[in-house]
């Protein structure tokens, strides 16, 4: 391919101009991939009438020279091939719009992500492949339309998932504003963690003390319903326009409830208070805490006598002089109409009893931080005495053990938990104040104290005489007679064992993710880290914002942190969320489908796959129907309709089959034609360049909105042109961006496999991967895994599925 | 709350338990059963004994368990058993089972 | 260092860094605390420094007599929370010396064994394993034997020892129990063994295969703790022949208990009562006694500790064609030391993972198979595992023509007074500083304390033991 091919007329006689650019990123793509050379390729390429290559593309000076190309050599098509589109792809089509040029006529070749930064070592194979990629991307770009985005009105209305400190702060934030909000918390009361620990550090202020006159603004706040005992259970829609459902579970006490506590001295029914770990007790009818918010008492059907209508005790409705108890309520199933939704569902704490060597559970006297805060509240089970639960007397050595369940590979989570080096910091001088005669000992690997003023809290702890040893206990054995522990571990500084003993443990427990996310990540359809906490869109740059459009992050649902920064994030998620209510209109991107009605046989199957609905038949015309602004854009019916009469736009059939056509040019028999969809499998090829995973440089992605647009076609004309391997990826099954359309996916390749082993074929070329956007790893072991498949493909398997699918070559 | 409940309650808090006392009027049951059955705190079971109507009056299981809710004598249609609260004592110490 | 000096390649060290997470050592230090070997040696032997030597600069390590006294317990293996097999670390870094003959670090290594360990020759064998970086097992026991004598001629020179008149009577006569006796006849007590069994050493003789320790070395040892003057009084049962009682009238001052745990757990499904099933210990003590043991053709083994392990060998050494373990949960919860599944496996052992038997299938009162169901783990449990749930459906059947059971052992206390408190699990409870049961001058160690373990661990405990039993025989005398 070294002779420049005549630039063909199209797209009805209008003369087809395309400029190349090729980013070198500073050494970032120049580092491994000749820049110049794919430059010099480019322009080799047809229709392509200027390549060039140039450092920084996105710098301001970069895009200068693209505009003024775009004006003085009538560009019409404009291709960057620099880092994912992921990141910049709105940089550059802004860039377009502002030379006069549709922002839908221009593609990015990502050769960073998914090349330079993956093929770090074989800069010969990764220009290879940078100039395949430059070459499909050309050959799509020829094929794009002029397209104008729909503008759809905003709901100027939020819904706050979570009523913990982050939740509170930001709907308060945007309640100021003037947006209403709907806060919707599953427990009785709003508060969250926050409501149940004693002081906060670095400050030492009473916890409950700061927040109770924000739970009550909450209640009292004109914009804001409050909707407790509640919970999500249905989302649907898109940024600007998603109808939620939720459902509110009944309390059987009204409002009329004055919190006078007359029905809980009558209940007979007695059982462990959840809000203090058990340590307390409660009873059917309840209120968690004294400040809760509201403060309305709620009857625990689980545990009071009246069950199924039947009013076997009355105790409590005769108690109550306000008549505000009624067993007749019902579940309730709310709808709301809202613009933008902040996830802030906070963080579970590691259950240490999978310990077995800490004996929590076991011993009596081994309790968990969380423990520790309820013990040392004044509003606790002990009423603010420090006791030990054995005997109810004040220990007088007490032990902490840092790092339980954290920054491990066994029974643990990986991470740091963030908080549990401060609070036992901050515990240990909350004893020192009240019985400065205990003794305390930390045991710890690292003492992580980097927030603004934690160090001088680290030093006050020394100062009080806190002893801080170096090295975790192996084990925490008990004495049976006194109920003392022993806790056998190495002096890491001092490199001698130590036996301690002690009169209480206090295990310092790390957080982890909600067990209930990944309910909630699946009616948002939102992403999660490898280590279950959900993924923001990007990490430095959009750090509270969803990688799905109108939803945000704040609090400990996003990663372990404290206070300062969930009230922090939460304030940011509230402005984000604010922004994007303020312009009042969001556009839909122009991807819904295009019809040609004149294929159209009216058989309904595309109906029957849309996950939205936004299409429907109408059989007295024989035609179908598109709702563009419910279209949600995945492209699903595209792939099914069998009559080529549905196209999904700036995704066509024709644009996906030149990628295809591209990459199978030459050397076919060696490659890997991927399809991947843009939020979780190419996300996920992203993470692995941003991490530097390095894999096999023979795969070509091609880029979906979804799996569930890849048509059997597309799969067929690659083997026809001689693919070795074909890979669709997408997300795992329920994670889906399109409620449920990668269902389909599987369909078609198990369809697709089917058809293979019938002719014969190895199936195990066609293969199919869920990999998440965190899964980078997976994504590239997937790929390392294949090239032992490429390697058993011999050259009549590749021609015999030449043969089986040669009638994919035909059209377009 | 989601934690895993492993401590019990320190049982420092002194809670009013009610103190009852259930009465059967033994020869007056017919035997129909309902008490047995709808007593929420299952302190009744069916007695071998055969009493002057010839069925099997109820008898009680574990009296400390009952809670005064006088369902029994609600749901007996011959008005064979009621409970009267015995005054308490003194406040008990909790116990969580 | 220059290139030139680097004895180990810099990519054998980064697979072997990469391969075994070395790198994540955070330093907690809970792999010393708990490592036997570190408390017997405290001076002289700390894993998590070593480690961390290693890492700084292997070439270092190479020379020093710390890398041949990990005991291969991987008990650090079990606590350290990025699961890091040390003993397999120092494996490489041991194979490495013996490939550039540094043999001197080995020889200092064995003299503090000689010194500090009171089995030497036995724990070599079973604990110290330089067998395994191919060295020659018969030269270094001849050379554990000179450096004794050695070293016991020069001991006697140096003390002189006190002889108070106090009498300590021990029960079993394990690892746990001869270390006791060892430690306490040097510090001048009268010290009686008694041992239900006709043979003196506990498992050592009557379960561990030949293979792994044979015969003689064992008998060597035990003639020397017999000639310090130790009385091994065998064929007695506490419980049986004698009880404690008994003991306190003999005039005994303080009683040790090491009877680990030999009492075979029972399986609940049908078919366990035929004669092709039976359990590992009795089978492995049948071979031990040399009684001519038939194996079948068809091995199935059912469990996941050392002993399954053992069993499965030894099947496959009588004969057996094909031998397989059947374990419920998988490899990573397998409480077999890693290293032992590796070597089985290498012998032709093959392990099923998540599999549990349901049923044991006769014919004419021969086992013709057993009826498996697979199994898929739940959430982490209070034990810290993952709990077997089997799979509805996912029967088969797996013909063999015997079936070894080891499914874990349990101590047999019946004889103890009631005085004695136990764990939950059925062990002795122990104060863990002194290793005084709740009885006062009643101790325990070993397996019956710690559960199965292994015989570095039970040395420890009866170190242990024997310097509180001193300390509390001098607080008798006043
Ligand atoms: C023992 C301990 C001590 C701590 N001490 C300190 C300290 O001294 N200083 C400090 O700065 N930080 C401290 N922290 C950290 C602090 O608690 C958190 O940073 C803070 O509470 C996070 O707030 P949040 O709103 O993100 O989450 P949370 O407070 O956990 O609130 C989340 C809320 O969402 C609700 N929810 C969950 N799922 C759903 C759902 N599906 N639908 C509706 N609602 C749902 C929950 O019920 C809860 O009310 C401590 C943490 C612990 C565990
Ligand atoms: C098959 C097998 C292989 C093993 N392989 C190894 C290995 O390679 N390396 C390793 O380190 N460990 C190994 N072990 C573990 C090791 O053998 C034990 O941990 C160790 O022997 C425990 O020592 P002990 O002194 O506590 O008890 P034991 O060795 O069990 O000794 C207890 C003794 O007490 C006697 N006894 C019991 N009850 C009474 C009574 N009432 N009266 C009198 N005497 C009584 C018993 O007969 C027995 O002799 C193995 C164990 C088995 C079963
Ligand atoms: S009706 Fe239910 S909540 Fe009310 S007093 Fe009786 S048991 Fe308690
Ligand atoms: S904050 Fe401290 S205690 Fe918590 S995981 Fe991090 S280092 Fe460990
Ligand atoms: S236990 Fe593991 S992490 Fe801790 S010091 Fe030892 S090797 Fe390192
Ligand atoms: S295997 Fe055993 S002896 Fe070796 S370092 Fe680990 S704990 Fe110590």
């Amino acid at each position: 391919m070294s002779e420049k091919q005549e630039s063909k007329p199209q797209n009805g006689g209008e003369e087809i101009r395309i400029g190349v650019y090729v980013c070198h990123c500073g050494l970032n793509i120049a580092g491994s991939v000749d820049c110049d050379e794919v430059a010099k390729f480019a322009a080799t390429l047809p229709n392509v009438v200027l390549a060039k290559d140039n450092r920084y593309t996105c710098s301001d000076q970069g895009q200068e020279i693209m505009k003024s190309d775009i004006r003085e050599q009538k560009l019409n098509r404009v291709v960057v091939a620099s880092c994912s589109p992921r990141l910049h792809e709105s940089t550059f089509r802004k860039a377009c719009e502002e030379a006069g040029l549709n922002k839908y006529l221009f593609e990015m070749a990502n050769i960073r992500e998914h090349c330079s930064w993956v093929h770090l070592h074989d800069r010969e194979a990764a220009t290879e492949k940078a100039k395949d990629l430059v070459k499909m991307a050309v050959a799509k770009v020829a094929l794009l339309q002029p397209a104008e985005e729909v503008e759809v009105p905003i709901n100027r209305k939020t819904l706050v998932i979570g009523g913990g400190v982050a939740g509170i702060q930001a709907s308060l934030d945007l309640a100021d504003t003037g947006y209403k909000v709907y806060l919707v918390e599953k427990e009785p009361s709003i508060g969250g963690m926050m409501a149940r620990i004693d002081k906060t550090f670095p400050t030492m202020d009473c916890s409950i003390c700061i927040l109770a006159p924000k739970m009550s603004d909450v209640l009292h706040h004109p914009n804001i319903e409050l909707l407790t005992n509640s919970e999500v259970v249905e989302v649907k829609g898109y940024v600007g326009n998603f109808q939620a459902k939720v459902l509110k579970k009944p309390r059987y006490v009204t409002k009329d409830c004055s919190a006078c506590n007359d029905c809980t001295e009558v209940c007979p029914i007695i059982a462990p208070n959840e809000f203090d770990v058990g340590l307390d007790i409660r009873h059917a009818i309840y209120t968690p805490f004294a400040q809760a918010v509201p403060s309305t008492y709620t009857i625990d059907m689980n545990l009071c006598l009246n069950k199924d209508n039947v009013i076997v005790c009355d105790k409590c409705i005769k108690a109550c002089e306000r008549q505000a108890i009624n067993f007749e309520m019902k579940p309730e199933n709310v709808e709301l109409e809202i613009g933008t939704i902040i996830v802030a569902i906070g963080a579970d704490v590691f259950d240490p009893s999978v310990l077995p060597n800490y004996g929590y559970g076991r011993h009596t006297n081994v309790i968990t931080s969380l423990e520790f805060e309820r013990l040392i509240n004044a509003g606790g089970p002990s009423g603010g005495h420090l006791i030990r639960p054995s005997d109810m007397q004040v220990p007088k050595r007490v032990a902490f053990v840092q790092c339980v369940g954290s920054r491990t590979d066994r029974n643990g989570r990986l991470y740091c938990s963030n908080v549990c080096c401060m609070n036992t910091i901050k515990d240990s001088l909350l004893i020192k104040e009240h019985w400065p005669e205990t003794e305390i000992y930390v045991f710890y690997v690292d003492i992580r104290a980097h927030g603004k003023g934690f160090e001088d809290l680290y030093k006050r702890a020394r100062k009080e005489g806190v002893k801080f040893i170096r090295g975790l206990p192996a084990k925490i054995l008990e004495d049976k007679k006194t109920h003392n522990l022993w806790l056998i571990g190495e002096n890491t500084l001092q490199k001698e064992l130590y036996k301690m003993n002690v009169d209480m443990a206090v295990l310092s427990i790390g957080l982890e993710p909600r067990r209930n996310s990944e309910i909630v990540q699946r009616l948002l359809t939102l992403s999660r880290t490898q280590d279950g906490f959900f993924m923001e869109a990007h990490p430095k740059l959009r750090p509270v914002d969803a990688a799905t459009g109108g939803m945000f992050f704040a609090g400990c649902a996003e990663a372990p942190k404290d206070i300062k920064d969930s009230v922090t994030q939460a304030s940011a998620a509230a402005a984000r969320a604010g922004i994007l209510m303020a312009k009042g209109k969001v556009t839909v991107e122009a991807i819904t489908p295009i019809s040609y009605p004149e294929k159209c046989k009216a058989c309904g199957l595309c109906t029957k796959v849309c996950p939205y609905n936004a299409i429907t038949l109408d059989k007295e015309l024989q035609q179908i129907k598109i709702v563009e602004a419910a279209c949600g854009g995945c492209g699903t019916c595209a792939a099914e309709c069998p009559f080529g009469a549905l196209t999904q736009s700036h995704f066509t059939d024709e644009q996906i089959l030149a990628q295809i056509d591209a990459v199978t040019e030459y050397d076919s028999e060696k490659k890997i034609v991927a399809f991947c969809c843009n939020w979780c499998a190419y996300a996920g090829a992203d993470f692995a360049g941003v991490n530097r995973m390095q894999y096999p440089p023979n795969v070509r992605i091609i880029r979906t909105m979804c799996s569930g647009r890849v048509a059997p076609k597309f799969v067929e004309r690659a083997f026809a042109r001689g693919a070795s391997v074909v890979l669709v990826a997408g997300c795992h099954p329920g994670d889906c961006h399109y409620i449920n359309a990668n269902n389909h996916t599987k369909d078609r390749v198990e369809r697709l496999w089917k058809k293979m082993e019938q002719s014969g074929l190895d199936k195990e070329r066609l293969q199919l991967l869920w990999a998440s956007a965190a899964e980078g790893e997976r994504f590239a072991s997937k790929i390392r895994e294949i090239q032992t498949i490429i390697k058993r493909v011999t050259p009549e398997e590749i021609h015999k599925a030449k043969r089986v699918f040669e009638k994919a070559l035909e059209g377009v | 709350m989601p934690e895993r409940i492993r401590h019990a309650p320190l049982g420092n808090k002194k809670v009013k338990q009610p103190n009852a006392e259930v009465h059967i009027i033994t020869d007056q049951c017919k035997g129909c059963g309902f008490c047995i059955k709808f007593c929420p705190k299952k302190v009744l079971e069916e007695s071998q004994e055969i009493n002057a109507r010839g069925v099997h009056p109820p008898k009680i299981l574990d009296e400390s368990k009952c809670i005064i809710c006088s369902f029994c004598t609600a749901v007996c249609p011959d008005f064979a058993i009621f409970v009267v609260e015995k005054p308490c004592k003194e406040e008990r110490h909790i116990k969580h089972d | 260092m220059d290139a030139e000096e680097t004895i180990i390649s810099k990519e054998d060290l980064e697979r072997l860094l990469d391969v075994d997470k070395l790198k994540y050592c955070n330093e907690c230090g809970i792999c010393t605390a708990s490592c036997a070997i570190a408390e017997l040696l405290e001076e002289d032997y700390n894993p998590r420094r070593l480690l961390e030597k290693i890492f700084l600069n292997p070439n270092n390590v190479l020379a020093s007599d710390e890398l041949w006294l990990c005991a291969w317990c991987y008990s650090c293996y079990r606590h350290c929370p990025q699961a890091l097999k040390l003993p397999e670390i120092f494996l490489f870094m041991r194979k490495s010396a013996t490939e550039h003959g540094l043999m001197q670090p080995l020889e200092k290594a064995l003299k503090k064994i000689v010194e500090n360990v009171p089995l030497p020759l036995v724990t070599t064998f079973v604990c110290f394993h330089p067998d395994r970086a191919g060295l020659e097992m018969e030269k270094i026991s001849e050379k554990i034997e000179r450096m004794r004598e050695e070293y016991l001629k020069k001991e006697k020179r140096k003390r002189t020892v006190k002889t108070s008149g106090e009498k300590i009577a021990i029960i079993g006569s394990g690892p746990a129990g001869l270390t006791v006796a060892y430690e306490s006849s040097r510090k001048g007590y009268g010290v009686t063994i008694f041992e239900a069994l006709s043979e003196p050493g506990g498992m050592l003789g009557k379960c561990i295969p030949k293979y792994r320790l044979p015969k003689h070395v064992l008998t060597k040892e035990i003639e020397f703790i017999k000639n310090l003057g130790v009385e091994i009084r065998t064929s007695v049962k506490v419980g049986k022949d004698l009880d404690f009682k008994d003991l306190w009238k003999k005039g005994y001052k303080a009683i040790f208990v090491g009877t680990g745990v030999h009492k075979s757990q029972k399986l609940k499904i049908e078919g366990r009562d035929l004669k092709d099933v039976v359990h590992a210990l009795d089978f492995l003590w049948k071979v031990n006694s040399d009684k001519k043991t038939e194996v079948g053709r068809n091995v199935v083994v059912i469990g996941g500790g050392n002993v399954a392990i053992d069993a499965a060998e030894t099947a496959i050494r009588l004969g057996a064609e094909e031998v397989t373990i059947l374990y419920r949960r998988s490899k990573e919860e397998m409480p077999a030391n890693p290293w032992e599944i590796k070597e089985a496996e290498h012998e032709g052992v093959k392990i099923e993972f998540l599999v549990a038997p349901k049923k044991i299938l006769e014919d004419n009162g021969n086992v013709y198979a057993v009826e498996c169901v697979r199994m898929q783990l739940s959430e982490l449990d209070e034990t810290g595992r993952r709990k077997p749930i089997p799979i509805v459906g996912s029967e088969f059947i797996r013909e063999t023509d015997m079936i070894i059971l080891a499914i874990g052992e349990a101590p047999d206390l019946e004889f103890l007074p009631k005085e004695i408190e136990l764990n939950e699990n059925g062990t002795i409870w122990v104060n863990p500083i002194t290793m005084e049961t709740s009885l006062r001058g009643v101790f325990a160690g070993g397996d019956v304390v710690t559960g199965p373990a292994t015989v570095i661990e039970a040395i420890r405990d009866g170190k242990r033991v024997a310097e509180s039993v001193e300390n509390y025989l001098k607080s008798l005398a006043g």
